[in-house]
């Protein structure tokens, strides 16, 4: 390897071998074999699996209605009947929290996916046509950013009489796209200015292509990142609204069992249980998830790397990685 | 001379915006440059860092606009037009080459997706023979063996290869022009000979015609047919190679040719005469010579008229009162 390029890592050369053969062995895809690599986001991963495969199976391994009602089995503690116990209404809290990690995933995957495609879409729109386009987006970040979130949230759930899950979706990805924006937008203006943009329209290369062909396939790792990140933000701030009673308390979710929990003060009469369990529920999801974004924020910043595996480098390369080395070469 | 030139240049000129608003300053980067670039010759445009030759490259590869002049190529003004199509027809006869091997290659992409894309966007080959001829341009511009490289990212090839890479891509359109911005000036000093040979050999093999954007006289000299020399975004001097490096006529020249260290003569004994030079001459120039400031020569009416470029000698021409009067 030439020592031209001061941001080269000695590792690169002997990572090649490594990723190829677990996906020669397995057909893993190649992103996955990445994640898989780090310590940090294979466990991530693996919490926010259990997770997941624990809603998908929910209706089959609940063993009662979660918004059952019978006083005769009310404010028992976990017991083999109730393995996490019962509510002032008699219903199961097991079965509310697994029924309820459905909602939260759903609610937290797709506020992550409207906020960061939007974030994507602006940022990157803003970055490559400048001038007056990139001055209004500019204008709107910096409205949604100095704007506190938990008021406007507060506000907004107040006055939209809809509590669905598709208004509650909206309102997250509304006051979380602005800051993801901002990052993506930097960096399709830190590549924009490389060469390789430039090669490309060089060899005639449609602006839509140079984009989606040549810019975005640098920025996935970023992208990735914002992602998880408003993922866990949006299940946390929907859990404390919920908690507040500005969602729909009749449906069932972690937030709502906590609303309830506290609404019938059930600490002070010393039931722990509908207090712990949808609270270590959101715990472990968000955990999982700051896992798994630690890990890809390993990859795309070696400043951050823990250990030095040779096949961490691949990884790098696939999410970008290697753009990021360059920056920070030179700060 | 030879054939017909498919690319001209008619005073090109580019003036960049500096400065606020308020006090809106104008960068001469390029003024009134006028040069053709013939089959099968290699032309160095040779000048100091922002003398405004890059910029020349990235008018005539279409990627900016010239503020006035004109492009012609085959015969009609290119610098204008804006259609997809009549673009495309352009840059399928046009290439460029960049100065970075490391940034003019995307890191996510492999050495297959570079060569591969203007294959594709030019239809250049059917497309069940593009692999094929992926591996034919990897083989001629020295990257052995095809099947190998192709697959490789752009971080697993040293700057050499990488050029490399950037020249076959180029190369893909099968193009009548090249112009090569300083491609070997990142490039490691025992490797930059196999780049300039690549080119020599792309010149007589294809009938290319190359533009070598540099400012290194001495690869100029073993490349290039014909040199043109830039100062302040104007053409300074310009003529076959070997007249003008033998006998240089614009005291510019003269100054780039006595900053060559000689290795026959001792250092201390090497006297450059150099005053102090002002690299703003290109900020909205006033009337005269742009490089009376730093010129030895310098006599009164270089201060008071712009000189032009005068063909002193057969072909060799400079702008400058004192050693190219105009008669």
């Amino acid at each position: 390897m030439s020592q031209l390029d001061p941001t080269l890592d000695p590792a690169l050369d002997l990572s090649l071998e490594a990723p190829r053969r677990i996906r020669r062995g397995f057909h893993v895809p190649g992103w996955l074999a990445l994640l898989l690599s780090n310590t940090k986001s294979r466990l991530g991963l693996a919490m926010v699996g259990l997770v997941v495969v624990v809603a998908v199976i929910a209706p089959w391994i609940s063993v009662a209605d979660p918004n059952g009602f019978s006083l005769l089995a009310a404010r028992q503690a976990p017991s083999w009947n109730h393995l996490f116990g019962t509510t002032d209404q008699g219903s199961d809290i097991f079965s509310q929290v697994v029924i309820g990690a459905r909602r939260s995933l759903l609610l937290g995957f797709f506020a992550a996916a409207l906020a960061t495609s939007t974030a994507a879409v602006l940022g990157i729109t803003a970055a490559l046509l400048g001038g007056l386009v990139d001055d209004v987006v500019n204008v709107l970040i910096n409205i949604f950013l100095v704007i506190p979130p938990i008021p406007l949230l507060v506000v907004m759930s107040g006055y939209v009489q809809d509590h669905g899950m598709t208004t509650m979706i909206v309102v997250l990805a509304l006051v979380l796209w602005a800051f993801e924006a901002r990052i993506l937008r930097a960096q399709a203006l830190s590549l924009k200015s490389r060469d390789f943009v430039d090669a490309a329209r060089a060899s005639g290369e449609s602006t839509a292509r140079i984009v989606f062909g040549e810019l975005v396939p640098n920025m996935i790792s970023r992208i990735a990142a914002a992602f998880v990140l408003v993922f866990y933000i949006a299940l946390l701030v929907d859990a404390g609204l919920e908690f507040l009673g500005l969602a729909d308390v009749s449906k069932t979710s972690w937030g709502v069992t906590l609303y309830w929990a506290q609404t019938n003060s059930t600490v002070l009469q010393g039931e722990w249980w509908p207090f712990f369990f949808p609270g270590a529920a959101l715990a472990f999801t968000v955990l999982g998830l700051v896992l798994l974004l630690a890990g890809i924020d390993e990859f795309t910043n070696p400043r951050l790397r823990s250990e030095h595996k040779p096949h961490r480098s691949r990884l790098r390369m696939l999410f970008g990685g290697r753009l990021a080395t360059r920056e920070e070469g030179v700060s | 001379m030879t054939a017909a030139a498919p690319l001209e240049v008619q005073s090109l000129t580019k003036h960049f915006p500096i400065g606020s608003a308020v006090r809106r300053a104008h960068v001469h980067a390029v003024d009134d440059v006028t040069f053709e670039l013939r089959p099968g010759t290699i032309t160095a445009l040779v000048g100091e860092s922002g003398s405004g030759k890059s910029t020349v490259a990235r008018l005539l590869a279409h990627l900016d606009e010239p503020s006035s002049g004109a492009v012609l190529f085959e015969g009609s003004d290119v610098s204008h037009v804006r259609r997809r199509r009549d673009v495309l027809r352009y840059r399928s006869q046009v290439q460029i080459i960049f100065q970075d091997p490391f940034g003019s290659l995307n890191p996510v992409k492999t050495v297959r997706h570079h060569v591969e894309r203007p294959l594709r966007i030019h239809r250049v080959v059917p497309s069940n023979q593009v692999e094929q001829r992926v591996h034919e341009l990897l083989r001629t511009v020295g990257l052995v063996p095809p099947e190998d490289v192709a697959a490789k990212y752009p971080h697993e090839l040293s700057g050499g290869q990488r050029q490399r890479v950037s020249i076959a891509r180029a190369l893909a359109v099968e193009p009548k022009v090249i112009l090569a911005d300083e491609p070997i000036s990142m490039l490691d000093v025992s490797i930059r000979i196999g780049i300039l040979n690549l080119m020599a050999r792309l010149k007589e093999e294809h009938g290319i015609a190359f533009l070598y954007v540099t400012h290194d006289l001495a690869s100029a000299r073993y490349v290039a047919d014909d040199i043109l020399v830039m100062y302040a975004g104007q053409i300074v001097e310009r003529g076959p190679i070997e007249d003008v490096l033998s006998e240089p006529l614009h005291p510019y020249t003269r100054l780039l040719l006595d900053a060559v260290p000689d290795p026959a003569t001792k250092t201390d004994a090497q006297e450059i005469d150099l005053r102090k030079g002002d690299t703003s001459a290109a900020v909205d120039p006033s009337e005269g010579c742009r490089f009376r400031a730093r010129c030895p020569l310098a006599i009164e009416i270089c201060s008071q008229t712009t000189p032009q470029l005068v063909e002193a000698r057969p072909r060799h021409a400079a702008r400058c009162h004192v050693t190219a009067p105009a008669s």
